[in-house]
This record gives structure tokens, sequence and C-alpha cells, in this order.
């Protein structure tokens, strides 16, 4: 749903397109930013091709063994990155990763006859994309109309989300799902010129974000509304309607990586998601989201999830000792924003 | 303005905190009032350590009818949520509440050993279930070896690789002990028994996503991965499942490209796919045993009885520990022989 700006209201300030030098510098600094990420996933890179020389830098395995596994993560960050650049938080996120798929999974397969289950199995993909979408009404009810802060409200629902989830399933792990329903099965094996499913819905979701960031006036509004948020509603944008569409977006972003996530490991796990939230903001700002809105593209975000994916790869591939690997890993991430930072010449916040 | 934000910021987490209060408290003791006197019997207060793992959603699932076959009331149970911290106050809510003896799995055995000589000062016997406190008395351990768990799948793997080749190890987290135990024996067997046969050690915190990321790395470098250990089944066997069957390595061991899968925990779903020939064996941790015999050793406590050493009557052995007895309970291999024996936990319903 796009924004309306009031007639003659003058257009949000930041970071309109316009055709003037010093616009165009700022463009191409921006770019810049953007790409800060380059020469440490290049780094990676090279590293990993020293490891292992004769299948590193193939296609298969980069796919099959680093993208792929980077999917739901991507999914989750532009999510996040939705609701950061317009100023908020969303901790719940990896609850939902957890809770919409389990719910969908369950009314379909689950041992209940509660709401006139067992389902249908085409169910199982809107009733997931719904319940996300729903927890972000919810979650844009209490942030949005009850002016609670985003930060507090979504850690309670992280929290109350991932209980209500032990309680739905009763802390099993709802399992042997690819076999028992097929949209499962076809977002976790289906390949499209032999590059798989979820990576598809990755460029695809990216590819949208990018054209509705860049490229719309509610794009734009997010922007003006993380930015100066008194500013946008001077400027006629309905900030109550933006702020409340991103978490709705996210939720549903959040639900369908998180049915992706069930649908690689065929099963839905009593914790699914459980933790993710760390490394969906670490991603997040090392690609150059801000923390306090306003800022950050998703291509920048995007690379930071390329980033980390291969940190966790090539960690595995050097066989870094089990007890030391989480340290390596926090260390790698550090010297990764350390670079980002360098390269990009500009402040992190 | 910014003070009723403030106040309603203050109202959102008192929310929070009264929601997480009303969780953590759901489980009231619905005993009697325990009967103290005659025998000297009262309840057992009962803390389970997590609700969302399928192991011991079937060890709580066995604590009420196992009660009412031994014969004693329970109180609680409470979950601690994988938390020291919260097992302590449960311990302490449920002395208040009558508790006599206390059957609790510490999952954390370091830190639970000043309350464990707390509650022997008030004269409160406790059982430990699959656990061993590193110190702090104890009236009876009760647990299967994990150490026999590692070496069992060791030798198991060790023998169907002719004691050459490769295998992937999926561990547990390091900070536990069950899973540290698995680690060691493990390596201890394959260095000592077999040390033709190359280990892949990876570490996954218990996920299944981090397990399934790290088989694909392995399975891409090194093709010729002939076994797979998991040191719980729960988590990982669908999704190494479905890696395997993408990767069209899901064939029966006569297949040269059979990958030889040996398990632990012994959950029904392990025991299906063994039937089906998708893993090859599962060593079973006995869930209604650990509640059978918990309770009952918390009966023989309350009774002022002193644990014999040497052989029992449910086929284990008592065996004498610094800080108090262990009653080291069978775990036998599964196999597709006999996968349908009776007498296995997971074939119960």
């Amino acid at each position: 749903m796009s924004e309306t700006l009031a007639v003659g209201a003058p257009e949000a300030p930041p970071q309109p397109p316009k055709r003037s030098p010093r616009a165009v510098t700022r463009l191409r600094l921006a770019r810049l930013r953007d790409l800060a990420l380059i020469p440490p996933i290049i780094a990676l890179l090279i590293y990993g091709y020293t490891l292992k020389p004769d299948i590193f830098l193939t296609k298969s395995y980069l796919v099959d063994t680093v993208l792929k596994y980077q999917t739901e993560l991507a999914l989750l960050v532009l999510a996040e990155a939705l609701v950061l650049i317009v100023g908020k938080f969303d901790l719940s996120l990896e609850s939902i990763v957890g809770i919409a798929p389990a719910v969908a999974v369950f009314l379909v397969v689950g041992q209940t006859t509660a709401l006139g289950a067992p389902w249908p199995t085409w169910t199982v993909l809107p009733v997931t994309l719904l319940f996300g979408a729903l927890i972000g009404v919810f979650n844009g009810l209490l942030v949005v109309r009850f002016k609670l802060s985003a930060f507090i409200v979504t850690l309670a629902m992280l929290i109350a989300l991932r209980g209500l989830q032990l309680a739905i399933v009763g802390g099993a792990t709802i399992s042997n799902l690819a076999n028992r329903v097929p949209t499962i099965d076809n977002l976790g094996s289906l390949r499209i010129l032999t590059v798989p499913l979820s990576i598809w819905i990755v460029v695809v979701a990216f590819a949208v974000g990018v054209v509705v960031l860049g490229y719309t006036r509610f794009g734009r509004s997010l922007y003006a509304v993380g930015g100066n948020a008194d500013a946008a509603r001077a400027a006629g944008i309905r900030v109550e309607r933006v702020v409340w569409t991103a978490f709705i977006v996210a939720g549903a972003l959040a639900a369908l990586a998180g049915l992706m996530l069930s649908a690689r490991l065929g099963s839905v796990a009593a914790n699914q998601g459980n933790g993710m939230i760390f490394t969906v903001f670490a991603a997040a700002v090392i690609g150059g989201i801000s923390l306090d809105g306003g800022k950050g593209s998703l291509v920048g975000a995007l690379c930071g999830v390329v980033l980390l994916g291969l940190i966790q790869n090539v960690l595995t591939l050097a066989q870094v000792k089990p007890d030391q690997i989480q340290a390596v890993n926090g260390l790698v991430i550090l010297v990764a924003l350390v670079l980002a930072r360098l390269t990009s010449g500009k402040a992190q916040d | 303005m910014t003070i009723g934000t403030t106040a309603r910021g203050m109202l959102g987490v008192a929310m929070a905190a009264a929601l997480l209060a009303s969780t953590a408290a759901c489980s009231k003791d619905s005993a009697d009032a325990p009967a103290t006197g005659g025998g000297g019997t009262g309840a057992v207060g009962v803390d389970l350590p997590r609700a969302d793992s399928d192991f011991w959603n079937a060890y709580a699932g066995y604590v009420t009818p196992k009660a009412a076959e031994v014969g004693v009331q329970v109180a609680g149970p409470t979950n601690s949520q994988n938390d020291v911290q919260k097992l302590i106050s449960n311990v302490d809510s449920l002395v208040t509440q009558g508790a006599k003896a206390i059957l609790m799995a510490p999952q954390d055995t370091g830190a639970i050993g000043p309350k464990l000589d707390e509650l022997a000062q008030k004269k409160i016997p406790v059982v430990s279930v699959d656990t061993r406190p590193d110190s702090g008395n104890v009236y009876m351990v009760v647990r299967a070896d994990n150490r026999a768990y590692g070496t069992r799948a060791c030798e198991f793997l060790g023998e169907k690789l002719g004691g050459k080749g490769k295998v992937v190890e999926f561990q547990g987290a390091l900070s536990s002990i069950n899973g540290r135990d698995r680690s060691e024996a493990f390596k201890e067997c394959m260095t000592q028994k077999f040390p033709g046969i190359t280990v892949f050690e990876e570490p996954t915190e218990w996920e299944g996503s981090k397990a399934q990321a790290a088989l694909e790395t392995r399975l891409s470098t090194d093709p010729d991965i002939k076994g797979v250990y998991m040191q719980a089944g729960g988590v990982f066997l669908d999704p190494t499942l479905q890696v395997l069957k993408q990767r069209n390595r899901l064939v029966p061991p006569t297949d040269p490209k059979h990958i030889f899968i040996v398990s632990n925990d012994g959950i029904p779903q392990e025991l299906d796919a063994i039937r089906k020939g998708e893993i090859d064996a599962t060593v079973s941790q006995p869930a209604d045993a650990y509640a059978q015999y918990g309770l009952y050793w918390a009966k023989q406590a309350m009774a002022g009885v002193t644990p014999k050493e040497g052989p029992t009557d449910h086929g284990s052995t008592v065996v004498k520990l610094p800080n108090g007895y262990e009653d080291q309970l069978p775990a036998p291999l599964v196999t597709k022989e006999n996968v349908d024996d009776p007498a296995l936990w997971g074939n119960k319903k």
C-alpha cells in the first residue's frame, strides 16, 4: 500500500535522487557505502580458496553450502531493516520464525481438532504469512496506538510468542514434514535453473525492497519517518500508518523466513529461530543500517548477510576447534565491522 | 507528554514482568497438604529441566503415571528452562509447598552444588536424573552413562566402516556435561580403536540448522564421508535426512554410497527412521526409566533407606560416588534387528 502525501506538501528531504552536482557526489558516496563490505567478502573468498582450492569457488559450493544457508537470515534482515529504517525495533521477529510455521503446520498435521483441524495442506503458506502479519498488526497496535516503547513491546512479544509456541506444540518438534506437506517439500527442495527456490525468493524480495525503498513514495516516507518523525508529519506523511505497515510487512517476512527454515530442516523445532535476532542485528549493522533510524540500504544489509554466511562457512572449513569457534566468530565479526568503518569512512551508529 | 510516555513505558515493563512471572509460576502445587508422619513419606518435588526438547517432554509425560505406579505424591512439576537460577528458586518454592524430597535434572552441573548442600542440611534428599552434579550432596544420581553413548556410537560406526573412512560428528553444546561426555568418549574410542577413521567434529549448540550447514559443507569438500554420529535425535534427525535426500545419499546399506548414521536418544521418530532404513542405529536413553527410578529412589530416600552398592532388581548397577550414589541404567543400542522390541520406551504409547 502506498502512502499519500498531502497535496502541495514539499517532498521529504532524505535521499531524493536530485540531479544537482552535489547530490550526484552524495549519491556516489552512498553507493560506495553500500559496497563497503566487498573488501572483507573478497578477503574471505580468497582465504576460503586457499583452504579448498579445488571446490571453494565453484558455483555449486557457494550456492549450496554458503548462500542456501543464509536465505532465512537474509529475509529476516530485510524485515528488520524496514523496521530499523523507520526508527523502531522489532525483536519479536525471531519468535515469529518459530511460531508462524508451527501454528500453520500444527493446524494441518497436529493432533488436534481445534478450529476444525486438520486443515488442508495448501493452507500452510497463507496461514503462516497471515499469522506473521497479524503479529505485526499487534506489535504496531501497541507501539503506534498505545505509544509503548518498541524495544520493550517486542522483547515481551519475543518471550510471549516463544512460550505460546511451546504451549501449542507441547514443546515437541513437529517432524517428518517433507513427506506430509507438499508446500514444505517444494520450498525446501525445488530448484529453478539449478538454484534453490529459497534463493530466488530472497533475490525477488530484495529486488522489490530496493525498488520500493528507492523509487516509491512509500519507501521514501520510511526514511523520512525514521530520520525525523515530526518533520515527516509536518510534511504530510501519515507517520503512524507508515510505522504500522513496516511492522506488518516485517512480521509477514519473518513468517516466510520461518517457513523456509522449516522446509530446509524438514521440521519445526520448538526452539526454531531462538537467538537469531542477534545475528540479524549484526548483519544489519555491519551492512550499514543505522540503529537510530532513517539510514541504511538493503544492498548493504544483504552484503552483511553474505559476509556472516561466509565467515561461518570458512570457520567450518578451517576446522577451528569447537571450543574456540564462537570466540573466533565474534572476533571476525568485529574485524569486519572495523573494515567496513575504514572503507566507508562513515561513522556507524 | 514525555513523562506520560515514560510512565506508559514503565507500565509496559511491569506488564511484561507480570507476564513472565505468571508463565513461570503457572504450575501450582496441585497435591493436597503433604502427608507427614506415618511412613515418613511426603510429596516429591519435581523440577523439569526444559520444555523444548522431545526427550524431556517424553520424560515429563512419564512423571505422573510413574508416580502413581511407584506410589508417591508429586509436588509441581516446575520447569527451570535450562537455567540454574530458575532451578534454585523452583526448588525453594517446591520445598515451601511441602516437598520432602526433590527430583531434579540440573543441566549446569557445576553451579548447583551449594544448593544441594543447603538441601542436605535441611534433610531434604535430592535425586538427580540424567546429570551428575560436580559437587554437593545427592542421595542418588539416576542416569544412563553418557560416555557409553559416545563409545557405542563409535564402536558401531567403526565396525560398519571397517575401521577406515571419514565420519562427521554433530556435537551438542560444549557447555553441557552430557554433550561433553559423549564427545570425549567418542573421540577417545575413535583414536584408540579406529585410528584409520577421520572424525570431523562439528559444534552445533544443539541446533539442527548449524548441523545441516556443517554436513553440507563436509559433503562438498569430502564426498567420501561414510558415517554420521548425531548426539541427539530430536534436533538433528530431520535436517540430516533432508540433506541426504537432496544429495541422493539416502540409499540402503548395501549401496556403496550409503552413509551410516548412528544417533542418541531413542525417540519414536528415530525408531521410525531405523525401520525405514534411513538411519542405522540409535542409543536409547530411557526416558521412562529416568522418571520411574528417579521417583523410586526419592521414595526410598523419604523412607530413610540407605542405598546398597551393586546390581539392582531392574537391570542396573548402583555405584558409590564421592557425593552420593549413582544408579547406572542400561542404555541399549537399537538397530534394525531390535527396533520393534516393546521394551523400548520409544515404542510405548
